[in-house]
């Protein structure tokens, strides 16, 4: 068969422009700068960028993102957790009850990490050795583990008042640093040097791609998944004790709808739920966006009614511009 | 005009795929009553022609006449009102419902006023239609309980439920045994009174000689000749098929050969019985088999991808349990599988990272990829296999077959694998790329790798390997030695 010349194939691959990714950053600061002009009108004085309103608005986005980028990972295997939320009620309200019975903090959060990692490990066994699809696997595990949550709490809120527990959400670094967002960055590079530079994450992405010409090749391709699952459930729970700590009451409602949240923002960041594709620094911009978008929403009185459908447009649309992209793309190779 | 009893004509049809040029101004037509051949090797085009006739390739360029009249074809659906019917090589029958259902899918009969399925003549037409083709089935039966040539008459019958007009047969014969292709030839012949105009793709010669009345030779997507069958002979066919002689076709060397390697002991697995052999360094030793006899499901038991049951494997005399592709991967041992797309490559991923998927371990001395390393690797491999692309990191979608298929040996290849399984290596690459792999896998059995060589190409298998086994029905019916070896033999053995 006649082959087309390369440098034509070269020349095609130019022309498809600039990433998704650096997309997503150019419309954040867009909305960024709305926001920040915005509110000086509105106010006439700078309300975004103050102290007052960001430190929450990154402490939020730091929970969320750290669960994110973890999930991104998972996806991009082409699995799914969505028990992320049930994790957190259940996370929560066991800090709660076990600060109550005078348990020293930094066990108490030893012992939730570790709830997590069993979370994980149920979710992992339940995929990847009985064969459940992800989906159904992990619906079912997070009304579990909330209900898990309601029966250690009694279905109340719990008081969550230590040190330890308070420093993880609230505490500063430098005076003004967010602890949260101190771990979320941290995250972030770990996440992102495992992706873009690690032999496993090469794995993790041959696996979303092919995962039967990854195991054919050698791959230990139920193990990673396994594995992932593993991190997911710590990650909700670490997630989950920064939730307990910023609100400072344990209660299993926590994270209610949380896992919707994370997908989306992870989906907004150019991961495909069907593997294989997806990029931390994309995720790092979906939770953003849709922060950036909430936040300023509400600082602009817009009622929340409104808020849920602008978000919900702004999810499709973007979505929609990466299957148009990559179509064009096609077509023109 | 006197064209008049021409019922199809496709005129200077193109298609362009990513990287490849399918099909380069090919022109055919068919005449009414008539089995017109087309032969080509493995990736000449012609499935390709077919798929636009039944709608589901959009051809770039070119024109379709059916009965005269112009005709764009745009889906399935507009190919199969205007009477052509495609039975696909591999069979589309649903295998959980009847023989009727199967028939009569998408189109059941209704009772007029209930608007509800009319078992019934459902069954009674099917019957009739069975009976029209000479053969006795019983339209209530359960599709799963047939055989493969069975499910091919089920086709068929499906094919005709409506009026067929064109009737495609694309490599019918491939699971078929000898008994069942002359069943299938009577079929073709009564088809054929009844004015039915049958298009024959093969790529067994003995068969266009039988059954068709003109044979269109393709070649790398292009047109070579239209012949009338009676007025040319074998080697004509073939050196208009492949474009040189045959001994340049398959490039044989003699290697020594020398110790075991591998040795098999009473396999048993899911589709294998009782498989014993003995593999030795610089061999290439053949497996032959009809679809469904068994060979993929021995590949994968040999692999580590399909469970052993009992009976044992050794490797260089140990003995190993094959418990996954990872356990066989560190015996040295690599498969370059049938499904290039499905299982062998990550199309969307690049060149450097497929090459490099078996043996990732090897990328850096920490957790991380030096990605230096990993470049040097790709391209001393692209360079010495000289795969043919613009860079190490284009994707591996947009080669050519030929060269995904080097890229899937490269793997095999940097992961030092010393026992390399290929299951059909050549099934949809051009001559050229065909040539350059058998010279490859002779090169690397010089180099002292064992070959194990999975193929139902008869030519190809007579001429590559040095030993052949037949299987058929999961088990070894017989081995020859390259030079008792013929076509005859081997399926004969193929249908036991």
């Amino acid at each position: 068969m006649a082959e087309t010349s390369f440098q034509e194939l070269k020349k095609e691959r130019k022309k498809v422009g600039i990433s998704n990714t650096l997309m997503l950053f150019i419309v954040l600061v867009i909305m960024i700068a709305f926001f920040g002009i915005t509110s000086q009108i509105k106010f006439d004085q700078q309300f975004f960028f103050s102290i007052l309103n960001l430190i929450p608005m990154l402490s939020n986005i730091s929970y969320i993102g750290i669960i994110a980028c973890i999930l991104t990972m998972l996806l991009i295997t082409g699995e799914i957790d969505f028990s992320i939320g049930g994790n957190i009620g259940l996370t929560s309200c066991l800090a709660a009850l076990l600060l109550s019975k005078g348990i020293n903090g930094g066990l108490v959060v030893l012992i939730c990490l570790a709830a997590g990692i069993l979370m994980g490990v149920f979710n992992g066994f339940i995929v990847t050795r009985l064969g459940v699809n992800s989906i159904i696997a992990t619906i079912g595990t997070m009304s579990i583990w909330r209900g898990i949550g309601y029966t250690l709490s009694n279905g109340e809120s719990m008081l969550a008042f230590n040190p330890v527990i308070d420093y993880l959400g609230r505490g500063t670094i430098f005076r003004y640093i967010p602890f949260p967002i101190v771990l979320f960055i941290i995250v972030i590079i770990i996440t992102y040097i495992i992706m873009n530079r690690s032999k496993i994450g090469r794995r993790i992405y041959a696996i979303g791609v092919n995962p039967m010409a990854s195991y054919l090749s050698g791959t230990n391709v139920k193990g990673i998944k396994f594995l992932l699952f593993i991190f997911c459930g710590a990650a909700a729970s670490l997630g989950g004790l920064i939730l307990t700590s910023l609100s400072a009451v344990g209660m299993p409602q926590h994270g209610q709808g949380l896992e919707l949240t994370v997908v989306s923002a992870v989906i907004l960041g150019g991961t495909a739920l069907s593997g294989g594709k997806g990029q931390i620094l994309g995720t790092l911009a979906g939770v953003l966006i849709l922060s950036v978008l909430y936040n300023g929403l509400t600082m602009l009185n817009i009622m929340y009614f409104y808020i849920q459908i602008i978000r919900g447009i702004v999810l499709i649309l973007v979505v929609a511009t990466y299957e148009i992209r990559q179509s064009r793309a096609l077509r023109r190779v | 005009m006197t064209e008049n009893n021409i019922v199809l004509k496709m005129e200077n049809i193109t298609k362009h795929f990513p990287g490849v040029l399918a099909l380069d101004n090919v022109s055919i037509d068919l005449k009414k009553g008539e089995v017109l051949g087309i032969l080509g090797e493995n990736g000449a085009g012609k499935s390709t022609l077919i798929k636009i006739l039944a709608g589901n390739y959009i051809k770039d360029d070119g024109e379709i006449f059916i009965d005269g009249q112009k005709f764009e074809i745009k889906n399935p659906g507009e190919a199969m009102a205007s009477g052509i019917r495609v039975i696909y090589q591999e069979l589309n029958t649903l295998n959980n419902l009847t023989v009727a259902e199967n028939i009569f899918i998408g189109e059941q009969l209704v009772k007029t006023r209930l608007k509800i399925v009319d078992w019934k003549s459902m069954v009674r037409k099917s019957k009739m239609i069975l009976d029209s083709l000479n053969v006795s089935l019983n339209p209530k039966a359960v599709m799963e309980d047939l055989s493969v040539s069975e499910k091919q008459v089920v086709e068929i019958a499906k094919a005709l439920s409506k009026e067929a007009k064109i009737l495609v047969m694309d490599e019918p014969t491939a699971a078929l045994s000898e008994d069942d292709t002359r069943s299938l030839f009577r079929i073709i012949s009564t088809l054929k009174e009844k004015g039915v105009s049958i298009i024959y793709i093969s790529h067994r010669l003995k068969e266009i000689f039988e059954i068709t009345d003109r044979v269109t030779v393709l070649r790398d997507g292009k047109k070579v000749k239209t012949l009338v069958t009676s007025e040319t002979n074998t080697n004509e066919l073939v050196s208009l098929m492949v474009g040189r002689d045959i001994k340049e076709m398959y490039p044989k060397r003699e290697v020594p050969v020398t110790d075991v390697v591998m040795e098999v002991k009473d396999l048993n697995a899911s589709g294998i019985k009782n498989i014993s052999f003995a593999l030795k360094k610089g061999e290439i030793l053949g497996i032959f088999g009809l679809l469904g006899s068994g060979r993929t499901a021995l590949v994968k038991a040999l692999f580590g991808a399909n469970p052993v049951k009992s009976g044992e494997i050794f490797i260089k005399g140990e003995k190993v349990i094959m418990k996954s592709p990872r356990k066989a991967r560190d015996n040295k041992i690599g498969l370059v599988p049938l499904d290039r797309k499905m299982e062998g490559l990550a199309l969307a991923l690049g060149v450097k990272e497929n090459i490099t998927l078996a043996n990732i371990n090897e990328l850096g001395k920490s957790f991380l990829i030096n990605k230096k390393t990993e470049t040097l690797k790709a391209e001393k491999w692209v360079e010495d296999l000289s795969i043919k692309t613009p860079g190490v990191n284009t994707e591996v979608n947009s080669l050519s077959g030929g060269n995904q298929q080097k890229v899937v040996l490269a793997r095999w290849l940097e992961s030092g694998s010393e026992i390399i399984i290929l299951n059909e290596p050549t099934r949809g690459i051009d001559v050229g790329a065909k040539i350059e792999i058998y010279k490859l896998m002779q090169d690397l059995c010089e180099k002292g790798a064992a070959i194990i060589m999975i193929s139902s190409e008869l030519p190809e298998i007579l001429s590559i390997a040095d030993r052949i086994i037949v299987m058929s029905k999961g088990r070894f019916t017989d081995e020859y030695t390259k030079k008792e070896a013929t076509e005859e033999k081997l399926l004969s053995a193929a249908c036991l």
